[in-house]
């Protein structure tokens, strides 16, 4: 039993040391337009990738211009097809910064947000 | 304060942070209740019945002891339905993010219960309520081993479902994600057959040392050997089970040590062993005494006392495991949150152990990409040249009268340090003294973009000497950038998830020539899984399909990986990890690559091993 139990305890010290597999709340992974990126035309669509997936019933996304005046066109929602995915419509984005503002409850409970701008260039 | 551009272009995320001691101690009581459910049904199914089937004449105390064990089942069902509401109205409001009493009312409670995987697991496990219930009241009524059994199997369908309330209910790319899941379900079931049969093993105890009849004493003593094989099957389960789960949540050795969720995951282990401990007092002490003492009533009844004693020390320690859990389970695990390195050193894999910084293992909160690098710039220029001079060289205006020079900041080794090191020496400043700390002048964020443009400058300079082989020793890494190609938005971060990519940079006029050649063959290299992202360092009118449209940010951060000799053209071939694998120019010796060698390199770097990229970008 002694024994054992030591061996046990090394394996489980052997093993976190192993590679990480983090695995947490529903963080952004990646947004198209980037996160503080520059896109020269404006888009139609503002997609999020998150690191878990969503319950579509309390995650949102928000996109404003410099005024504060939401800019989208319908509410926002997870993609069907991929629950990582979070999508709004935008209207017709003249040039200038937006911010992108985000709310994800993952499939864990845990409720994650975050906000950042993109920019819509001059033509 | 100077002004800082693009301050508002960071992204930020949070989650929620604080321990909430209402659904802490609401996920404990239902943990406990859950727990003891299954364990009374294990207690009877696997220990009590067996033991009072070898010695029927124990009668009374058989009756004593269903009496309890009914009145503890109940009691416990109780607990969790009503904790098990409690916990759905705190998610509830959690999730809605409102009020706890607007929780209550209204639709947000339909909405969690019908639209959420929470709210089907509570449904599911409300039926569960109802057919423990049943069952409790018909093996009341009817004696019937038999519904006992399907009430064990109720009891640990309601402890199993617990894994889809919390981290077990998402599922991520990592290796053996199908793993988690059954570990999870494993090590509920383990625990709640080991924890919660414990106190209707006291209660036994207590009722059979009351008895004092050899029978009861014989009883006992079944009942305690049987236990311990319970125990030590449970106990094996949950070490095996805890490893995977501990790898799947923790993750590494600073998550473990530097982050309250390791800490407390540390505590938990540090308890379990305790209880082990307890029961190995037990299993090697006792246990072969008790198998002895079946002709020795008096010594039998001492035995099982001390079991009895060490059985109430176990399930002490067991609610404090379970108080853990209560906590771990609404922490964000691992990583998620920056662990702070307790100890002065760390050990390296190439050199041994190293001085280590409470930051040491801080990921960084902006993304190594242009826009960070942007901005760090400047703040460098404000900061840093008088010192570490403009090409970071380490020779600024200052450096000559400083007792120790500057670090030359453009050598390979600044890779070899970690971004936690280099962000607690910006912020606190060296151990010499001789580098002041700039924690009080620049942002947590503006220290991390400074680090960015640093490291892609650093690799720009380094760049300098890639030669056109591919070289599959240590690369320094292309930031991350945006650009819109044929009017689709996209980075290079997505672009080399696909595969290796070739970026072209060019200065001045556009290399017309090179670019329809390379536009010709871009049929063939997307075959061989080579993109190709053209850039133009200064705006042009160029027209060509592989020509991406980027911001002024992207183009001053891809300047530092070209070269005014180049010839008006350098050529980067990138592996999936950003990583520059070789480097072309149009001045270089042997110009520019061929067709064929760059669909044989593309087939090269695709080959090349690369690390996991490091998932930095959204703390903070």
């Amino acid at each position: 039993m002694t024994m054992r139990t030591i061996t046990a305890f090394f394996l489980l010290v052997a093993m976190v040391f192993a590679p990480a597999a983090v695995r947490a709340h529903a963080f952004l992974d990646h947004s198209d337009p980037a996160v503080g990126s520059t896109v020269p035309s404006a888009p139609a669509t503002m997609h999020i990738w998150f690191t878990q997936e969503l319950e579509p019933a309390f995650s949102w996304i928000q996109v404003t211009d410099k005024s504060g005046a939401s800019v989208s066109d319908g509410t926002s929602g997870v993609d069907p097809d991929n629950k990582q995915e979070m999508d709004i419509k935008l209207k017709s984005l003249p040039a200038g910064t937006y911010t992108v503002k985000w709310h994800a409850l993952s499939v864990d409970t845990h409720t994650t947000q975050g906000d950042f701008t993109f920019q819509v260039k001059g033509s | 304060m100077r002004t800082r551009p693009k301050e508002t272009s960071r992204s930020r995320s949070r989650g929620a942070k604080a321990i909430d001691p209402l659904l802490s101690s609401t996920r404990l009581l239902h943990y406990a209740a859950s727990a003891l459910l299954e364990g009374t049904f294990v207690f009877w199914c696997m220990i009590a019945w067996p033991a009072f089937a070898r010695t029927p004449a124990a009668h009374a105390l058989r009756e004593r002891l269903d009496r309890r064990l009914f009145a503890l089942a109940w009691v416990s069902l109780l607990v969790a339905i009503v904790s098990g509401a409690g916990w759905l109205v705190i998610v509830a409001s959690n999730m809605s993010g409102m009020p706890l009493a607007s929780a209550l009312q209204g639709s947000v409670l339909g909405i969690v219960l019908t639209q959420t995987h929470f709210g089907i697991d509570w449904i599911v496990r409300a039926g569960l309520t109802v057919a423990i219930a049943i069952c409790l009241a018909l093996q009341a009524r009817t004696r019937s081993h038999a519904v006992g059994w399907v009430g064990l199997l109720a009891a640990s369908a309601f402890v199993a479902s617990l894994a889809w309330a919390g981290h077990g209910a998402a599922t991520e790319d990592v290796p053996f994600d199908a793993l988690h899941a059954p570990a999870d379900i494993l090590h509920l079931l383990a625990a709640g057959a080991w924890l919660g049969a414990l106190l209707p093993l006291v209660i036994f105890l207590v009722q059979a040392c009351r008895d004092m009849s050899s029978q009861a004493v014989a009883v006992a003593r079944i009942a305690t050997l049987r236990f311990s094989v319970l125990g030590l099957s449970a106990v094996g389960t949950l070490i095996v089970t805890g490893v995977v789960n501990t790898w799947f949540l923790a993750g590494s050795v600073p998550a473990l040590l530097g982050t309250l969720y390791g800490q407390l995951l540390l505590l938990k282990i540090a308890l379990f062993a305790a209880m082990i401990g307890v029961a190995g007092i037990n299993q090697r002490r006792l246990l072969p005494h008790l198998a002895d003492s079946a002709t020795d009533d008096s010594l039998c009844l001492q035995i099982s006392r001390r079991v009895f004693g060490n059985a109430t020390i176990e399930a002490c320690l067991g609610v404090f495991v379970l108080a853990i859990v209560g906590i771990i389970g609404i922490l964000p695990p691992g990583l998620h949150t920056e662990p702070r390195w307790p100890l002065p050193f760390r050990f390296s894999l190439s050199e041994g152990f190293v001085r280590a910084y409470p930051t040491s293992f801080y990921a960084s909160t902006q993304p190594y990409a242009a826009p960070s690098i942007a901005r760090g710039a400047p703040l460098y220029a404000q900061n840093c040249v008088v010192c570490h001079g403009a090409g970071g060289r380490g020779d600024g205006p200052l450096a000559g009268k400083l007792s120790v020079r500057p670090a030359n900041l453009t050598e390979p080794h600044l890779f070899a340090h970690k971004v936690g090191e280099m962000f607690w020496w910006i912020g606190h400043g060296t151990d010499n003294g001789v580098m002041p700390g700039f924690a009080d002048k620049l942002s947590p964020d503006q220290r991390w973009d400074v680090i960015n443009f640093v490291l892609a400058r650093a690799a720009g300079d380094l760049t300098q000497h890639t030669g056109s082989q591919i070289s599959t020793a240590a690369a320094v890494p292309l930031p991350d950038f945006a650009f819109e190609q044929n009017g689709a938005q996209n980075t290079l971060s997505q672009t080399l998830k696909n595969g290796p990519a070739l970026v072209v940079l060019f200065a001045g006029h556009a290399p017309r020539a090179r670019l329809e050649q390379l536009a010709k063959l871009q049929p063939r290299l997307a075959a061989a899984g080579l993109h190709v992202i053209a850039v133009a360092l200064h705006p042009s009118t160029e027209k060509n399909p592989l020509i991406v449209d980027v911001s002024q940010d992207v183009r001053e951060t891809l300047e530092l990986f070209d070269s005014p000799a180049d010839g008006g053209e350098t050529e980067l071939m990138l592996d999936r990890g950003a990583n520059i694998r070789a480097r072309w120019m149009a001045s270089g010796a042997g110009g520019l690559a061929d067709p064929s060698t760059l669909l044989s390199d593309a087939a090269r770097v695709k080959s090349i091993p690369v690390a996991a990229a490091n998932h930095a970008g959204h703390g903070g």
